[in-house]
């Protein structure tokens, strides 16, 4: 902590950067904290609280936080995905953003809570952690942490594959027909900085934006193709989702096909590129007739 | 008005009784899986369904009065024809069950711009054809403030009947004429009133869990907020808010609509109205380019200033309940508790 | 019949006025609505085309002219490309009319000085032709009209009758760069021909239209010929979608512009926080 808060000061006593994107205490629990002066470096903490995928704020479309100047971000190794993803996608240049990286020990899903990490609260994500270095970093700080309690439950995505077409069908309508069409899960998204998505375009609609089955339908499948092998897996649209819609079990399956297919995982190195944007010849295609 | 004692279990048949008589009955109850498991007021198809004791659902009350979608009417193509397809404006008859103060006021409030000289039939109709049995809460968690907009864990605003949980089941305060004929009509369900002191008890420790949580003077904000647009605290006000606009979702009084039209084949469709927000780019944008609310800081001044200003100065009433969704939800760590205690220190009137 | 299902109307009349900007002449279908039907100069409707949506326009047409209604409109987006494909003959809805209105009873024995830019004319001429049809009830009539260049000026023929008349005095002008040839009308940003014309202030009003740059740089010159800021009169465009005063799209401080607008002296712009 001590680190991380020292670390801030000096990147902003020396106009290194001219705001810091960490984490801070509020009146409610964890929360992204933008820190413009080195006196208040100190509020910085991190623990497992600190869910929220502090990438996101990077992308070029939030204009209220591109006029602040350079930014130094606070990640996660998961979270440095994001970053990587955004230098690869050309949204931000690598030398215009200091990662400073966190070691981390699992994170909960509930940035209110005491913080204690069970096997019930860990977020998802963290039982297949094989970053807790974030290896993009321009500084790492802290020490690493125990590994975190793997999380409880049945392996959702397993049972839906053992599910048939009719059950999952029935299963996804059931979910899908609770989306209220608000697209929080395409606006916290770290990956989604498209200036004007493509449900938003009205000519010609390509879809509808009523919160009815056809739509939801419609919505969902294309933000989940447009995720594909570019998902960091953050889960910051079910943590937004106001129907808490599991929508980390489709792009968790996604990520799944597109490493069976293209022996791609979503990498924090920003100079391998993603399948979505590269043509390989051993490229399998015996879908194509 | 009257008083009365209900069981749990009257309570349960009471909703089978309203079931069976073909209405419809709204009550919090689980949807979702695993850990996303949650509460969320949805109609009924049993009486077990329901689930009183896990707190505020999720999402309010209001997609109840105002669904997210719905179709304001049809049409039908036939050459250089259209036929209109109107739709009914008459609903059927719901006791929701179960919706604690903050939610039950809220329709009430928004009652008025859906009668501001224009009577929105749509809304209007399903609120005429709804019963409101409140619950009194707790008192919440830390992001509650409902006592800090006037309501409070045992306000009796918009609800027909009042449920007090006593060890005996439920008192009932018998509020509005729809209430009695309620009782009236399941008059078997309902017992003689015997625990009014221990309801208030009840109360009285709910209004304290939430009282510290936030107070403010609400003239004095209203008037700092109609004098202070352009005010520095604003232009960094939204840095942690993503715009995605799950606070007006979730919000029991945020109320804003967009219309839109979808084909059904090439010559027929539907006209609809859908939530929106003022949280996004694109509600403001103009065809031009032109955007007013160019950035998330101004988008949210708008959210504060037409809640607890522009609303009030216009209809009499703080546009806002105290849930606490706005800031319990909120993905980014925004806070309008925060918020609101630092405009009252501004405004030289905090408590 | 709900508040958001519109009247049935029919395309009677296509009529280009530039190469993007458009008037539909539109008579209602139900006869009984159309002898009903009422409204004043500077109230606005919802127009739409079934299937694509509703857009918000002024009721261009001034409301002496009984029996149908006029809409001028400019291709940006999707209804107005829809507004485009239509043929005469073809049916549309509307819903309205709604908003206030120029207070034409309060101007009666005034003069009247009208200046436009481009689009913003539509509006305007409402007023322009409700007052010549009451022609009688007014001194002077000024109209000031701008444009981009010669192609974008709209309502070209109705320019040419006023042009004609002697109760009319027209200032016609485009943009430096914007004339043609045999153009014989000013050229000159719309403030500047303002300050040429110099309506004189005293027993007048003023109803200006227009993009937000020709709003602000005319305001000025007004000023400084004597016009006070309850003499003169403008409406105010933002994005609306109910037009009732509840969808809360065009709220602006104070006001929500569908309902307490669009029509608003500058004195009450002036009060407006900047957030339109």
């Amino acid at each position: 902590m001590k680190a991380l808060q020292e670390l801030a000061r000096k990147l902003l006593e020396d106009k290194t950067v001219s705001v810091v994107i960490g984490y801070e205490e509020g009146p409610h629990g964890v929360r992204p904290a933008f820190i413009t002066k080195p006196d208040q470096a100190d509020r910085l903490i991190f623990d497992p609280r600190c869910v929220h995928n502090l990438a996101t704020f990077l992308s070029p479309r939030r204009s209220h936080l591109v006029t602040l100047g350079k930014k130094a971000v606070v990640v996660k190794g998961c979270d440095a995905r994001a970053v990587a993803g955004l230098v690869r996608e050309t949204q931000i240049k690598r030398e215009d953003v200091v990662v400073i990286g966190v070691r981390c020990g699992g994170v909960t899903g509930d940035p209110m809570g005491d913080g204690k990490l069970t096997e019930k609260n860990v977020a998802p994500r963290c039982a297949v952690c094989d970053v807790r270095e974030p290896k993009l970093a321009d500084h790492l700080v802290g020490e690493l942490p125990p590994a975190p309690p793997t999380p409880k439950g049945p392996d959702m995505v397993a049972k839906l594959d053992a599910m048939t077409p009719e059950e999952r069908w029935a299963f996804w309508q059931k979910e899908l027909e609770r989306c209220v069409r608000c697209h929080a899960c395409r606006e916290v998204c770290p990956m989604c900085f498209c200036e004007r998505c493509i449900a938003d375009k009205s000519m010609p609609q390509w879809i509808e934006s009523s919160a009815h089955p056809r739509a939801n339908l419609s919505w969902q499948m294309t933000r989940v193709l447009h995720m594909a092998g570019r998902c960091v897996g953050c889960g910051e649209c079910v943590r937004a989702c106001p129907a808490n819609i599991p929508l980390g079990l489709i792009l968790k399956k996604v990520a799944a096909v597109v490493e069976e297919r293209y022996g791609y995982r979503v990498s924090d190195d920003p100079s391998v590129p993603a399948p979505i944007g590269t043509y390989r010849l051993d490229d399998k295609q015996e879908f194509i007739l | 008005m009257s008083a009365k004692t209900l069981t749990q279990a009257d309570l349960t048949s009471l909703v089978s009784d309203i079931l069976a008589a073909d209405k419809r009955v709204v009550a919090p109850s689980l949807v979702g899986i695993g850990p996303l498991e949650h509460i969320e007021y949805r109609p009924l198809h049993k009486a077990e369904d329901m689930v009183l004791d896990r707190g505020l659902p999720k999402r309010s009350i209001k997609e109840m009065f105002f669904p997210p979608t719905e179709v304001v009417f049809r049409w039908k193509q036939k050459k250089s024809d259209v036929a209109i397809d109107e739709i009914p404006t008459t609903f059927q008859q719901t006791v929701v069950i179960g919706a604690l103060p903050c939610d039950a006021a809220a329709p009430g409030i928004v009652d008025r711009v859906m009668n501001w000289d224009y009577r929105d039939e749509l809304w209007n109709g399903r609120r005429e054809a709804t019963t409101i049995v409140a619950m009194a809460c707790d008192g919440g968690d830390k992001s509650c403030f409902c006592t800090a907009v006037g309501l409070g864990p045992e306000s009796s605003k918009g609800a027909d009947l009042l449920l007090t949980p006593v060890k005996a089941g439920y008192h009932v305060d018998v509020l509005t004429p729809k209430g009695e004929e309620l009782v009236s009509k399941y008059s078997k369900r309902f017992g003689e009133a015997k625990s009014a002191d221990e309801a208030k008890k009840y109360q009285e420790a709910a209004r304290k869990k939430v009282e510290g949580n936030l107070s403010f003077d609400a003239p004095k904000m209203r008037a700092w907020l109609e004098g202070n647009f352009e005010n520095e605290y604003w232009r960094t006000i939204a840095l942690r808010c993503h715009g995605c606009g799950t606070c007006a979702t979730m919000c029991p009084t945020c109320h804003c609509f967009d219309i839109v039209d979808e084909n059904e084949g090439v010559l027929a469709g539907e006209r609809r109205r859908n939530w929106d927000t003022c949280q996004t780019g694109k509600f403001t944008l103009h065809g031009s380019g032109h955007n007013p609310r160019h950035d998330q800081n101004a988008r949210f001044r708008q959210r504060v200033t037409h809640k607890f200003a522009i609303y009030p100065g216009k209809f009499g009433e703080i546009l806002c309940t105290g849930c606490g969704r706005c800031q319990r939800q909120c993905p980014g760590g925004m806070d309008l508790l925060e918020i609101l205690g630092d405009i009252a220190r501004m405004a030289g009137g905090a408590a | 019949m709900n508040l958001y299902q519109p009247f049935l109307m029919r395309v009677d009349e296509i009529i280009d006025e530039t190469v993007d900007t458009r008037t539909l002449k539109l008579s209602f279908q139900d006869p009984k609505v159309a002898e009903k039907f009422e409204f004043k100069a500077g109230q606005f409707g919802e127009y739409s085309v079934f299937g694509a949506g509703e857009c918000t326009f002024c009721i261009a047409s001034a409301p002496t002219r009984k029996g149908y209604i006029e809409c001028s409109f400019k291709l940006v987006g999707r209804v107005t490309k829809a507004m485009r494909d239509l043929n005469v003959g073809d049916t549309m809805g509307f819903r309205g009319p709604y908003g206030n209105s120029f207070p034409l009873e309060q101007m009666y024995g005034k003069s009247l000085v009208f200046i436009a830019g481009g689009i913003g004319l539509a509006p305007v001429r409402c007023v322009i032709w409700n007052a010549l049809d009451l022609r009688d009830k007014f001194k002077d009539v000024t109209i000031i009209y701008g444009a981009r260049s010669v192609g974008d000026l709209v309502y070209k023929r109705e320019l040419e009758e006023w042009s004609k008349r002697a109760d009319v005095k027209l200032w016609q002008t485009v943009d430096p760069g914007g004339e043609t040839k045999d153009w014989k009308g000013q050229i000159g940003f719309v403030p500047t021909i303002v300050e040429k014309a110099a309506p004189a202030a005293k027993d007048c009003y003023a109803v200006i239209c227009g993009p937000p740059v020709m709003i602000k740089f005319t305001m000025p010159v007004l000023e400084k010929l004597g016009f006070g800021k309850d003499q003169i009169y403008t409406t105010l465009e933002n994005r609306m979608k109910c037009g009732i005063g509840k969808c809360g799209r065009c709220n602006c401080g104070p006001v929500y512009v569908c309902k307490d607008g669009p029509v608003f002296t500058a004195r009450e712009i002036a009060a407006l926080p900047n957030d339109f």
